[in-house]
């Protein structure tokens, strides 16, 4: 009754190719925006913005660089750590090497950077695929991490080990970074840089580019004979892919730890972010964000929930409880909906089209 | 059957020679292809008909002999070549993108004619989008030669095998080639689907002026359909020629009717 | 099993380049150490270390070979196994009834990882599969520290762990290691004739091959994998009491399987013996790679070498030493 496509004629290719097509949904968004643009900010509480927004929003971006390469182009990576963290050196060395630098520019510069180390270590994924590639990207993980941990040139030789990002400002007076900067400045900017990357992301994905990928996915040798490149097509996954996970490790540790160190970015990080891919959906935009607030939530809902009920757990407990949980939902989302929360939305728009009849 | 429109000889193959390691799968094939024409290549089980379509378009490489294209004499096909340079082709076990609609898949046929680059497809506003729309109008003609406007945005992965075999087909003339390889287009289809599809070769070869190269098992569509005839048997080839004549060749009877030789 | 001569060049070559590269680094670097005894005692240490991989290494293959899953949970198992070992040794069974009772424990998680998760899953593809073995690591991660706790537990088999002289005097090795080399060498010959000459061994590799063409043949698949599952528990049964002896049972003992993945690549998923060549060659290669070649670099490069050395190996062979090569066909 309230969501349906009857009545809703698209009369040119244009308006059938839009991203979003009918009415309600284009309310939806306007609503979603609208709540997180104007609602979140004026009414959110420090708690809500630092510690749930700002890593849920960052993480939707890891998320959607991970989709990119492993759920359109279909290249299994555990390496998405190792290239957050590149982002987050990468824009450390140009905010410090470059004090006048715009912190927009800073943080391009940094995904650029990242790309370019995407495409190396994507080199080996033209002669291997599957879980071989899986291990590989292992290899680029770990050896990122030793590297900027070992070199002192990264932290600018700090003596501490421990280095913060320095403080900068978007517009005048207004601080972004450092211990000057509001929450809700930081909220905004990451919102904004967060958006317009997810466009991008989706513009990507229904062009060309994003069919030459799942084709690749699908079934690389036919691709190839109907004349995709390989080479191109599976070193773009891996520079755009790298280039979101780059800015997303630059805003994680420039907005909202403050501090850029290698071991917020280790192979635990990897596999979080591969989980978000997992249960948010492979191949959908959408779910790289439902999978990003399912997985930052769980843990503070598991945290919680003893209080809510009564209980009274040991704090590692509940941590050996959350693995315990964790690897149980994985495995019923992979036997429930293998492809995520996102095909569970997008069945109940189905179902929502046809409320209230059952069919 | 028209031979006003059948023209020079595009595609010549001479001597070729494939093995697998000890196996030898084409044993010294040579035939020719001329331009418009509908040319079948037939025979028993594992003669190595798709064999000889896989060195056309350059997945395998022949050990001996060469192909001439477009008037260039070569040793070997490259596949992206061969892609780029006017031969598109269909497979015998369905090779479409499982995961993608039929829409899409036909697009991808597109591929090697989309000129925007990724950073303009970031944008999208702006030359990509108008390159979207223009192909669009490319594919919709295919899907309305096709007849299968209805199924345009379903994945492809759930439509019956017959229906895949006509997306595959879409793909293949959203190249728009010169020439179409076909492997097995009526494999698994009864006798309606087998019609239509004998159709829509005839109208492509017919509207687009298209040279069709067919693997097919079913005589009486090959007779039917094709200009001329190649016979294989065991990698040799047994008979060269118009339907007619082909039938009538005591060797193609001794093979098919399995008198050992 | 037939060993094609190209695989004798590439261990050969391997063996040339751990001999001369750490010789000719000696030569050049004054950070660096190099006379012959001292060679020695490295690389078999390394060697012997990377026997101990390949017991992990071993439970991989086993379940690969058989069911095409990549169990990426074999850590976690390794780590359960050794947890109820000593869990239950600490109750107070004597041990070898301990050991008795893990075995049993291990049939039991074998059923309920068949019941709960492979049964619900025939037919999907290999990455989701992969990627449900992830959710079992997590949970049987979990789980095991919560029943045992998760203090270091010490686990003592009798064996010397310190190093006796050897050739005269010359040469430091562990006995505890060469005592790990048998046992891993009992255990692939055992693996070996009961892949190649049982029944049930046959039918492991046809499951692994097509599970839908070898239900239609009357395989049972859920018996098939019980029992791969459960000789891939009793390996890391296995593999738990050898590292958990050598460096306590812990947490990072499921760690070691991420070890295990440049061997696997380096010997090929699908092959026993490969698991242990390739864990000699990685155990040899980032032993001596990190006495012989670090301290030019900075050292700590463990972390990283095996895998750099898998990369560099799978760039060259994809299908690693004595993997089934990759056939594509159209």
């Amino acid at each position: 009754m309230i969501y349906r496509e009857a009545g809703v004629y698209k009369s040119t290719y244009r308006a059938d190719q839009a991203i979003l097509t009918i009415p309600q949904d284009r309310w939806f968004m306007i609503g979603i925006f609208a709540v997180a643009f104007l609602l979140i900010p004026a009414f959110g509480s420090e708690y809500w913005l630092g510690a749930i927004m700002l890593p849920f929003l960052i993480l939707s971006l890891a998320a959607l660089g991970l989709n990119i390469l492993t759920g359109y182009a279909g290249q299994l990576s555990l390496g998405t750590g190792g290239f957050m963290a590149t982002g987050a050196f990468s824009a450390y060395k140009l905010a410090t090497s470059f004090p006048d630098m715009h912190i927009l520019l800073v943080i391009l510069g940094a995904g650029l950077i990242t790309a370019a180390v995407g495409i190396v270590f994507g080199i080996p994924s033209l002669r291997i695929k599957g879980f071989y590639l899986a291990v590989a990207t292992l290899a680029s993980q770990f050896f990122l991490i030793w590297m900027f941990d070992k070199f002192g040139w990264f932290t600018n030789y700090s003596a501490s080990g421990v280095i913060s990002a320095p403080p900068m400002t978007i517009i005048g007076d207004i601080f972004v970074t450092g211990p000057q900067a509001s929450l809700v400045t930081k909220y905004m900017f990451t919102l904004s840089v967060v958006v317009v990357l997810a466009l991008v992301a989706k513009n990507l994905v229904r062009s060309n580019i994003g069919r030459e990928w799942m084709a690749v996915r699908d079934m690389d040798i036919a691709a190839e004979i109907i004349g995709i490149p390989m080479l191109s097509t599976k070193l773009k996954a891996f520079a755009v892919s790298s280039f979101f996970c780059g800015i997303a490790g630059a805003l994680w540790a420039f907005l909202y730890t403050g501090s850029v160190e290698p071991l917020a970015f280790d192979v635990n990080r990897s596999f979080q972010v591969l989980f978000m891919v997992i249960i948010g959906g492979l191949g959908s935009i959408m779910g790289a964000f439902l999978g990003s607030a399912f997985i930052i939530l769980l843990p503070i809902l598991l945290n919680n929930a003893p209080n809510l009920l009564g209980l009274s757990i040991r704090t590692d407990m509940v941590s050996h409880l959350e693995f315990m949980i964790f690897g149980a939902l994985i495995i019923f989302f992979l036997i429930v909906e293998p492809h995520g929360l996102a095909r569970l939305w997008q069945v109940a728009k189905e179902k929502l089209r046809l409320w209230p009849f059952p069919h | 059957m028209k031979e006003w429109k059948i023209g020079d000889v595009i595609l010549a193959l001479d001597n070729i020679s494939l093995s697998f390691g000890a196996m030898k799968v084409l044993n010294n094939i040579s035939f020719d292809v001329k331009k418009g024409e509908i040319r079948s290549i037939i025979g028993p089980n594992g003669a190595g008909k798709s064999s000889m379509l896989n060195v056309i378009n350059g997945f395998y490489h022949p050990q001996e002999g060469s192909i001439t294209f477009r008037g260039e004499k070569r040793k070997e096909m490259d596949v992206h070549k061969a892609a780029a340079s006017g031969i598109a082709r269909t497979f015998q076990n369905i090779a479409l993108f499982k995961g993608m609609s039929t829409l899409d898949n036909i697009m991808t046929g597109r591929n090697l004619k989309i000129k925007s680059n990724i950073f303009q497809q970031a944008v999208y506003w702006g030359k990509a989008q108008k390159e979207e729309i223009e192909h669009r109008y490319k594919v919709e003609e295919i899907i309305d030669f096709l007849e299968i406007q209805d199924i345009r945005k379903t994945p492809v992965g759930r439509l019956p095998y017959g229906f895949q075999k006509r997306v595959e087909l879409g793909r293949a003339l959203a190249a728009e080639p010169d020439i179409l390889l076909l492997d097995e287009p009526m494999a698994g289809m009864n006798v309606e689907e087998k019609e239509d599809m004998s159709r829509f070769i005839l109208d492509i070869n017919d509207e687009f002026g298209t040279t069709i190269v067919l693997i097919e098992h079913d005589m009486g569509v090959v007779m039917d359909l094709s200009d001329r005839v190649v016979v294989l048997d065991y990698g040799l080839q047994l008979a060269d020629g118009p339907p007619d004549e082909v039938r009538n060749n005591q060797k193609v009877i001794d093979a098919y009717l399995g008198v050992s030789h | 099993m037939r060993i094609e001569r190209d695989i004798i060049y590439i261990i050969l070559a391997f063996i040339a380049l751990m001999v001369v590269v750490p010789w000719t680094a000696g030569q050049l670097s004054d950070q660096i150490f190099f006379n012959w005894p001292f060679f020695f005692e490295v690389a078999i240490g390394g060697l012997l270390s990377g026997v101990m991989y390949s017991l992990v290494a071993l439970g991989f293959v086993l379940i690969f070979k058989a069911s095409g899953v990549f169990n990426f949970s074999q850590g976690a198992i390794v780590l359960f196994a050794a947890l109820t070992l000593v869990g239950l040794h600490e109750l107070g069974l004597p041990m070898w009834l301990a050991m008795i009772a893990t075995m049993g424990v291990m049939y039991l998680v074998a059923v309920a990882i068949e019941k709960l998760v492979l049964g619900k899953l025939v037919n999907q593809e290999h990455i989701i599969l992969f990627m449900a073995t992830i959710g079992i690591a997590y949970f049987l991660d979990g789980f095991g520290q919560i029943l045992w706790g998760s203090d270091v537990k010490l686990l003592d088999l009798g064996i010397s762990q310190a190093p006796g002289f050897y050739f005269d005097g010359l040469i430091l090795i562990n006995d505890f290691d060469l005592f790990a080399a048998a046992v891993a060498g009992v255990l692939v010959i055992s693996l070996a004739i009961f892949f190649q000459y049982t029944r049930i061994g046959r039918a492991l590799r046809a499951v692994a091959d097509d599970h839908q063409a070898a239900l239609s043949v009357g395989i049972p698949l859920n018996h098939i994998w019980i029992i791969v599952w459960t000789v891939a528990g009793l390996v890391g049964l296995v593999a738990g009491i050898m590292w958990g002896s050598k460096m306590g049972v812990q947490f990072s003992l499921a760690l070691i399987a991420l070890k295990a993945l440049p061997v696997l690549i380096l010997g090929g998923f699908t092959s026993v013996p490969g698991a242990i060549i390739g864990g000699l060659i990685i155990g040899a290669g980032e032993k001596l790679a990190e006495v012989f070649i670090a301290p030019m670099i900075g050292g700590g490069i463990e972390e990283w070498f095996a895998y750099m050395l898998a990369l560099a190996f799978l760039v060259f062979r994809p299908q690693g030493l004595f993997g089934e090569k990759i056939i594509e066909r159209v």
